[in-house]
């Protein structure tokens, strides 16, 4: 297949990525200082772990269903994750172990109670969301943990090189990958999309529903627990509050990047532009020094913007197909 | 060649309150078509969900190729080379037509990662079968209603199976397309060695393709394994009803010198309408004939004011009048519309009868606040609900758990309590049993006789020569031609061809 204009307008990052490229260069125009080394380093922490998270929602959008306990998982990860060493002196790769073992345990739970239940995951992570968070709140009594090894702090404050890279965005490029690939390479990730077109469809093909959802909710859980550690490696600490914040926004991504939240619709890159953009406009409210409480009110305008031009772009699209193709 | 390839032997199956079957049989010879007939309600549905494993028999034996097998899910009946062609589209829309045939069995490269040419040279194979000279790469949303279909059909062949079962697969189709599908189907019956078990309503259909037909009534069977030599038309409807068919016909009348209700003047609408002339007289029954895709059901929509009309003029009553939702045409203007789809938009299937008859008189009978009480309610439209005669336990039963025919009704019940002066149906009639069809013609022509104008929309050709007083052809969301119905099915349905391909 060549690659023409009229393919690449199609796709859903496309826009997305017009929409990065023209901002970074008016933004730059006014204010050249949105180039400088420190602004990117600033841009690149903030985007890093808000990329899992957006990744960990989008995944479960993929199958039509909803996680409102990625912030709750990524908040009992972090506080475990930093109190094991704190309070057990367990090496660094151990403690990572069993972050990310937790993660997938929860995951576990929220994709095995849903598909056994039957009801829906809004309502299943909705009460392990409270779980969750009441296990992490009973552990730490609402103290924060200090004691994070030197290796972990390093590594949340470290640029490669000279360059403005900072370290912490090493693991979520690599996600980013990987999560592309299995969304558009493997079976796995086709039968999501598939299961989130039509759970009904889906399983008269004989795709198995509660793989499926399970395997996503694991995933999801997974992503969440990257995040809430990398968290603690950029706060330098592990407090009970990381997470609290994550929900909303974990959805706003993945819809500016077209994402049907009745699922079977969700885009890898689209979803990483989204992140990109939520975290430009913030960056752009602060370099030209307007009120931060106005930030929320330009996140809400974007979202209705991406909604409205995806909409229209398949009205268009389902216009030309009623007139022209039945023969 | 008596050979047998599925089997079912004396099977029992019981849901709270309904003996769905009781000792049915069905016998499907290897390399034969099969009709499986029945009223709604007979029990055929329960078989096909026995047979495809979504149900289980309570008592009996399932054979397929000689040997008692148990499916317990719909995975084991694919396993055992069962595959169902549904009425639902059981693609996966968003994906191209070549993964939705590899979807169970992805082609994988050296790296374990999806191989996407393989799978357009392996999906080929199975399309070219199918006489389907499409891109695999092609995303299934972009095609017609027809081509799905035998897409589906080629998934199933690409999964092996031996056993299709079709429900009702041309009732989306044009004639056309129907007649291609069908050489279709003798040909994978040839050439493949695939059994089918063909259900449809449409009798003409089982006289043109089926070796064998099986009728079941009330649970039980009418007759099993019947040559189709041995049958007519008559004799069959017979063993479907239990009794001789009705045919119900409305009596010519000339409106055109009754009052001018509804106008159409060279209306243009915005997803693709032109030119559209139309005239609709009290008390007239106006049929819009055309193939699938010509724009009809869409018309209704512009007229309930869901799409909009760009230029032209409607005038209701003689006057000029701009629709702007399904609202103002309810409430102001008195124009109802029964939905072709009474499962998506017509009915609320996990509300019961009294709330979805009465949703069109909600806003009228409310007191101050909204007030609505079920008493009220009941008393608006029980009337209707009795005079249709829905069969229902009682008014507060879920619509979900009543037949195709009895939802129907109630579709009809909620636009006869709204009290409107224009009715638009669509499609009455689709996956409806004889016995409920002719009652709901019937009905139709009385609602026209007291004073209702009708917009039919049909694509079933005996109902629209039966019904309307005359007919306007659509195609490509323009009117092609009107033809004067004198109710003679053979001169009749000539115009309306010769408009169709002209």
């Amino acid at each position: 297949m060549t690659i023409t204009l009229q393919t690449l307008l199609k796709k859903d990052w496309f826009g997305l990525l017009i929409v990065v490229i023209l901002s970074g260069i008016l933004i730059t125009l006014f204010k050249p200082a949105f180039l400088s080394s420190f602004n990117l380093y600033v841009l690149m922490v903030s985007t890093s772990y808000m990329l899992i998270i957006a990744l960990a929602q989008m995944i479960i959008i993929s199958i039509g269903q909803m996680n409102l306990s990625v912030g709750a998982i990524g908040g009992l990860v972090a506080i475990s994750f930093s109190g094991v060493m704190e309070v057990y002196h367990l090496s660094v790769p151990l403690a990572i172990f069993i972050g990310l073992a937790i993660g997938v345990i929860c995951g576990f739970l929220n994709g095995f109670i849903t598909v056994k239940s039957g009801i829906s995951a809004f309502i299943i992570t909705l009460a392990t969301l409270y779980i969750f968070k009441g296990i992490n709140l009973g552990i730490t009594e609402a103290e924060p943990f200090y004691e994070i090894p030197s290796a972990v702090k390093n590594f949340g404050n470290a640029k490669i090189g000279g360059t403005p890279i900072p370290y912490l965005i090493i693991i979520p490029i690599i996600i980013t990958v990987l999560m592309w690939v299995l969304m558009n390479r493997t079976e796995t990730g086709r039968h999501m999309l598939a299961y989130g077109n039509s759970v009904q469809s889906a399983e008269l093909l004989g795709i198995s529903s509660s793989k499926v959802v399970i395997t996503a909710h694991v995933i999801s859980g997974t992503l969440a627990a990257v995040a809430g550690m990398l968290v603690v490696c950029r706060l330098q600490l592990g407090t009970p509050n990381i997470g609290d914040s994550w929900l909303l926004p974990s959805f706003a991504a993945p819809v500016i990047g077209g994402a049907i939240l009745a699922g079977g619709k969700v885009d890898v890159i689209a979803t990483s532009l989204g992140v990109l953009i939520v975290a430009i406009i913030s960056q752009a409210l602060v370099i030209f020094k307007i009120d931060p409480f106005f930030v929320q009110i330009f996140l809400g305008l974007m979202i209705l913007l991406a909604v409205f031009i995806n909409r229209y772009r398949e009205y268009k699209q389902e216009a030309s197909r009623k007139v022209f193709t039945h023969d | 060649m008596t050979e047998l390839c599925l089997e079912i032997n004396r099977a029992d199956k019981a849901f709270p309150g309904v003996q769905a079957l009781s000792k049915a049989n069905f016998k499907l010879k290897k390399g034969s078509i099969h009709a499986l007939l029945g009223e709604n309600g007979a029990g055929k549905s329960t078989l096909i969900k026995i047979i495809t494993g979504i149900h289980k028999q309570d008592h009996g034996d399932l054979l397929i190729n000689n040997s008692a097998r148990v499916l317990n899910t719909p995975n084991d009946a694919t396993l055992y080379g069962i595959s169902v062609v549904h009425q639902e589209r059981n693609l996966i829309r968003r994906f191209s037509v070549g993964e939705n045939l590899m979807l169970n069995n992805l082609p994988r490269n050296h790296f374990g990662l999806i191989d996407y040419k393989e799978i357009a040279i392996q999906s080929k194979k199975w399309l070219e079968i199918m006489d389907l000279n499409i891109d695999p790469a092609t995303l299934v949303s972009d095609l017609t209603v027809a081509k799905m279909q035998l897409c589906e059909i080629a998934k199933a062949l690409s999964l092996k199976s031996k056993i299709l079962l079709l429900d009702e697969p041309t009732s989306s189709l044009s004639p056309q397309e129907s007649e291609n599908l069908f050489l279709l189907l003798k040909k994978i019956v040839r050439d493949e060695g695939v059994s089918i078990v063909f259900v449809s309503h449409k009798l003409e259909e089982v006289f043109s393709i089926c070796d064998e037909v099986t009728v079941l009534r009330d649970g039980k069977n009418a007759c099993t394994s019947e040559k189709i030599e041995n049958l007519n038309r008559k004799k069959l409807v017979k063993l479907m009803i239990g009794r001789d068919e009705q045919i119900v016909r409305a009596k010519s009348q000339n409106s055109k010198n009754k009052n001018l209700v509804l106008k159409l003047n060279n209306v243009k609408s915005e997803i693709g309408h032109r030119d559209i002339n139309l005239e609709l007289h009290e008390s007239e029954i106006v049929g819009l004939y055309g193939l699938v895709g010509a724009g009809r059901t869409e018309l209704a929509k512009c007229l309930i004011g869901i799409e909009k009309i760009v230029s032209g003029d409607v005038e209701i009553n003689g006057l000029k009048q701009t629709i702007h939702s399904p609202k103002t045409a309810l409430e102001k203007f008195r124009i109802g519309y029964i939905s072709e789809d009474r499962k998506k938009e017509g009915l609320i299937l996990i509300h019961n009868v009294l709330d979805n008859s009465s949703i069109t008189v909600w806003s009228k009978i409310k007191k101050a606040f909204g007030y609505v009480t079920d008493g009220m309610i009941s008393m608006k439209v029980t009337p209707y609900i009795q005079q249709l005669e829905v069969k229902t336990p009682s008014n507060y039963q879920l619509i979900s758990n009543l037949s195709g025919g009895n939802q129907q009704k109630i579709s009809v019940v909620k636009w006869l309590a709204a009290g409107t002066d224009i009715l638009i149906i669509d499609e009455p009639t689709v996956g409806i049993d004889i016995k409920t069809k002719a009652y709901l013609h019937k009905l139709i022509i009385e609602l026209a006789e007291t004073g209702t104008s009708i917009i039919l929309i049909s694509s079933d050709m005996p109902e629209m020569i039966g019904l309307a007083d005359r007919i306007l052809v659509m195609k490509d969301f323009k009117i092609s031609g009107e033809v004067n119905n004198n109710h003679n099915y053979d001169k009749t349905s000539a115009a309306i061809m010769e408009y169709i391909h002209d």
